[in-house]
């Protein structure tokens, strides 16, 4: 396990669920503390550990205008020591208690995690307990944390071919509104402008027992863990719950497109997204399987497809909310997105003639019956390896009760997935991955940068 | 001289870093009492054929992950086909005697996974992780794949085109940059110097040496078959025996396994000019201790306490104190004859020197101190940790059983490892850091902007040359 660290956007593609087979089903509690944290709890007692989440109800779609990054930034505080726990107190109990930790900042939440042995369960809730009451709000760590964020950006996006222009460029172009429009990482005159005051006042608006949710999962008894929790956070004051904002979009009109170049890349790659319905709808469900039919592997619609029937492509990955944590996973307007890359020899028109042909092919017919089983199977063992792991289960559970106030899709998805039939996908296909709905990035090699060095043609 | 001189000037500029010890908070509660994690127990079978089986049941978690390895990676390909094992490995699961490849891909889908192969230094290793109610068909896509692959001329071809055109786009990547040539900067011309075909190797490869490779290199008797996860240990068995008890061993000699450099790197800073870089990347690296030798779990604490976690002595100096960089970051890589010690860093370019300064003098002060107590302990108490929370995963436990095999390790070796790191000593640290440690023994990986590398990196003292 590498220390990849207070990370950002795991831009893994999660993916999902299936079948008929009886529903894996783990025990699951929830409670309520009088301050408003809400407890999901989890027993497991496969192995002497245990894995926790604590979900913020904000996450970088609601940082402020001209604090694009903030939400990400302010992550990193949150490991910067308290009046009682100075900076560098947190990673040592963590890890001399047998632990690891990270966090990670999402559109929708900003989660905080930790796995370790049980016998490292009092001081971890006692260290996110700690957080949760204040913070050092230290200048100095401000300025630190800074650097090391701008570092971040850097390694992620500046310094890397294609700089996750389907993450940074492609939301920015299909959406109008800020919320939707800015990615989480932020640009650098925003990250250098923030101050401490606004540290105090986004912890002060967001970051209380009210707004968030504990989820934990291992080898303990519910009613002990739950004991403790009260123990270590039920002093915590609640605060005024925060306005949640209109973030929706108005609708696409057209087709939207855009040419990039990159100075590093030395092959070209193509972006699209597609604006997608809102979450708690049947049409994301189908949205989520149409994503998994055309992505999925190398048994995917685009796979056999674009890179082995036209070999128009080299890879192509993709699925709805695919920047985020998975297809179910996320609080306001989202794309369905494909990131392909495609050889030099290869024009646009290739690539997307292959790909609006797939996109017919599936609104025409839909999925074979064989096919619906597959992608439905395929779901359900990929939703259900997010449960495995307490830690990962904790993430998942903690998720799905910040936005529904319940944890139940945690264990649902795999059923409703199984519901979508082959007209679903077809009636699905033909309303929203049309072109109107769409926007279109095009990224080639900068050829005027390429030098002697690492010419490739 | 010079040497002298570096060492004094890096003391001064990071004689901040040494930080003081903090006292822990009053109120934080005490750890509870430890509960000795349970290893899980394998099953080891042998067929007939030589087919070695470990197996792991659990119950619970209704998956079950697959992992089948054959000797025979990287280091086994012939000289003038440097990165076969990766095409082999690509190419494996293109078609067989029954199956074609879209057949493969969606049967597997149907059975809830994806197969993945891929080729390592030592080994090809073919995985899935599918539901236990289809593992039976999961099982079965495995086996005919690892006997019967047949290797058609236009999926080879279109493979070809594919893996050229990825090589291409990571010509990009700094990280594959700094890798290749760390591993050829390291391994000179030994087996172990390659980590990715080339575009020659790629455009000479045929589909008959992909076929004569895979006759060689996928037998019985040099394989290895892990099934972790919800199933039935009995019931398991008689399928393993069903689908592989007919694969037969062929008349060759088998693949040989790869030996140890016996010359050192040079203590050098390698250039690869990647330019537009807004970053550098350091890579730091040199020979490590072996996954079966007596000090390898001294070397993972003291890994741990120089650059091996988020509390180490390098994250708290580079990222925490300093901010040149977000994830600096330190590792063993064991191959089965080699070990490798590396230090990772992506710096801005302003930092790229100070950043040197920085890695090497931690790297001193590893080799020439002792560590604190609390150090050690906190060090240890994280990889025994790491191991609890590593285990509960089915995959994360498939994937270390087949490493252990591939270092001729038992089965066993995966419940001893924590014993042998609660066993370390401040003792055994102070060796293995003076053996591993020193500045002086790295070789030195830079990938960036050129003249960013040359001016920030000239002053130390060291030759700077292209990367090989």
């Amino acid at each position: 396990m590498t220390i990849a660290c207070r990370a950002f956007f795991f831009l893994a593609v999660l993916t999902l669920p299936m079948a008929r087979a009886q529903e894996w089903r783990p025990p699951t509690t929830l409670s309520r503390l009088p301050n408003g944290l809400t407890v999901v709890i989890s027993e497991d007692h496969s192995a002497p550990t245990f894995g926790m989440c604590i979900s913020y109800g904000i996450g970088s779609r609601l940082e402020p205008e001209g604090r694009s990054g903030f939400a990400h930034l302010f992550e990193h505080m949150m490991f910067e020591g308290t009046p009682v726990s100075p900076k560098g107190v947190f990673d040592r109990v963590v890890e001399s208690g047998g632990g690891v930790n990270n966090a990670q900042t999402d559109s929708d939440f900003t989660q905080y995690y930790e796995s370790a042995p049980v016998s490292a369960l009092d001081a971890m809730l006692w260290l996110e307990a700690d957080r949760m009451k204040t913070l050092d709000f230290s200048t100095k760590n401000l300025d630190n944390q800074r650097s090391v964020v701008e570092e971040e950006v850097r390694v992620s996006v500046l310094n890397q071919p294609y700089g996750l222009f389907y993450f940074v460029d492609l939301p920015h172009k299909a959406f109008d509104r800020f919320p939707n429009t800015h990615d989480g990482f932020g640009n650098f005159k925003d990250l250098d402008a923030a101050t401490i005051d606004d540290v105090h006042h986004f912890y002060d608006k967001y970051y209380a027992p009210n707004n968030a949710v504990l989820a934990i999962v291992g080898d303990f008894h519910s009613e002990e863990v739950l004991n403790k929790i009260g123990q270590y956070f039920s002093s915590l004051s609640s605060k005024k719950t925060p306005t949640r904002p209109d973030v929706s979009e108005g609708s696409q009109t057209s087709e939207r497109y855009l040419a990039q170049t990159d100075k590093l890349a030395k092959v070209p790659a193509l972006a699209i997204g597609y604006r997608m319905p809102p979450r708690a709808s049947h049409d994301a469900v189908v949205g989520a399987v149409v994503g998994e039919l055309l992505h999925n592997g190398q048994a995917s619609r685009f796979y056999q497809k674009l890179v082995k029937d036209a070999q128009v492509a080299l890879s192509v990955d993709g699925g709805l909310n695919f920047t985020g944590s998975s297809p179910f996973e996320y609080n306001g307007p989202v794309l369905l997105t494909s990131f392909i890359v495609y050889p030099g020899a290869k024009t646009l028109e290739q690539v997307l003639a292959a790909y609006d042909a797939a996109i017919a092919e599936l609104a025409k017919s839909g999925p074979s019956a064989a096919e619906l089983d597959r992608i439905r199977t395929k779901m359900r063992s990929d939703w259900y390896s997010q449960l495995e792991i307490p830690i990962s289960r904790a993430q998942v559970l903690s998720h799905a009760t910040l936005f529904d106030g319940t944890f139940e899709r945690a264990y649902t998805i795999p059923e409703e997935v199984a519901k979508i039939t082959s007209d679903d996908v077809r009636h699905f296909v033909s309303i929203y991955l049309v072109k109107i709905n769409r926007t279109v990035i095009n990224r080639v090699p900068n050829t005027s940068q390429k030098s002697a060095a690492g010419g490739s043609r | 001289m010079k040497l002298f001189a570096l060492a004094l000037s890096l003391f001064v500029a990071s004689s901040a870093a040494a930080q003081k010890e903090l006292p822990l908070p009053a109120e934080l509660p005490p750890y509870g009492p430890e509960t000795a994690v349970q290893a899980p127990t394998v099953q080891e079978r042998k067929l007939d054929n030589g087919l070695t089986v470990w197996m792991v049941p659990r119950s619970g978690f209704p998956k079950v992950s697959l992992i089948l390895a054959a000797v025979g990676g990287t280091a086994a390909d012939p000289k003038e086909r440097p990165g076969l094992a990766q095409l082999l490995a690509v190419t494996l699961s293109q078609g067989t005697n029954h199956r074609g490849a879209r057949e493969i891909a969606e049967e597997m889908q149907g059975a809830g996974g994806d197969i993945a192969a891929a080729g390592f230094r030592d080994v090809i290793r073919v995985s899935a992780s599918v539901l236990s109610a289809r593992a039976p068909k999961g099982l079965a896509v495995l086996a005919d794949i690892v006997q019967n692959a047949a290797f058609p001329d236009n999926e080879v071809a279109l493979a070809k085109r594919k893996l050229a055109g990825q090589l291409e786009q990571q010509e990009a990547d700094p990280s594959f940059l700094a890798s290749r040539a760390m591993a050829k900067t390291l391994f000179g011309d030994t087996p172990y110097a390659f980590v990715t075909p080339t575009k020659q190797s790629i455009e000479a490869a045929t589909a008959s040496e992909l076929r004569s490779a895979f006759a060689s290199r996928f037998r019985p008797d040099q394989a290895l078959l892990v099934i972790v996860g919800d199933f039935q240990a009995g019931e398991m068995f008689a399928q393993v025996r069903d689908q592989f008890g007919g694969w037969r061993n062929p008349s060759l000699p088998p693949v040989p396994p790869a030996t140890a450099p016996t010359t050192l790197p040079s203590h050098a800073i390698f250039l690869v000019p990647r330019p537009e870089s807004v970053q550098t990347t350091l890579l730091f690296g040199a020979f490590g201790p072996l996954r079966g030798d007596t000090d390898y779990e001294a070397a993972e604490v003291a890994n741990a306490i120089y650059g091996g976690s988020f509390g180490s002595r390098l994250t708290l100096n580079i990222r925490e104190d300093k901010g040149y960089t977000y994830a600096p970051f330190s590792f063993l890589q064991i191959y089965r004859a080699a070990g490798v010690l590396q230090t990772r860093a992506d710096v801005r370019n302003a930092v790229t020197g100070a950043t040197f300064n920085e890695v090497s003098y931690e790297m001193n002060r590893m080799a020439t101190t002792a560590v604190t107590d609390r150090e050690l302990q906190q060090a240890k108490r994280f990889l025994v940790g790491l191991d609890a929370i590593k285990l509960q995963s089915q995959d994360a436990v498939a994937a270390e059983l087949a490493d252990l095999w591939n270092k001729g390790l038992s089965p066993a070796e995966i419940g001893l490892h924590g014993h042998k790191i609660g066993a370390t000593t401040a003792a055994n640290i102070e060796s293995v850091s003076r053996k591993y440690f020193p500045a002086s023994k790295m070789s030195i990986v830079a990938v960036g902007e050129e003249k960013v590398i040359r001016d920030a990196l000239s002053q130390f003292g060291l030759p700077i040359q292209p990367a090989p």
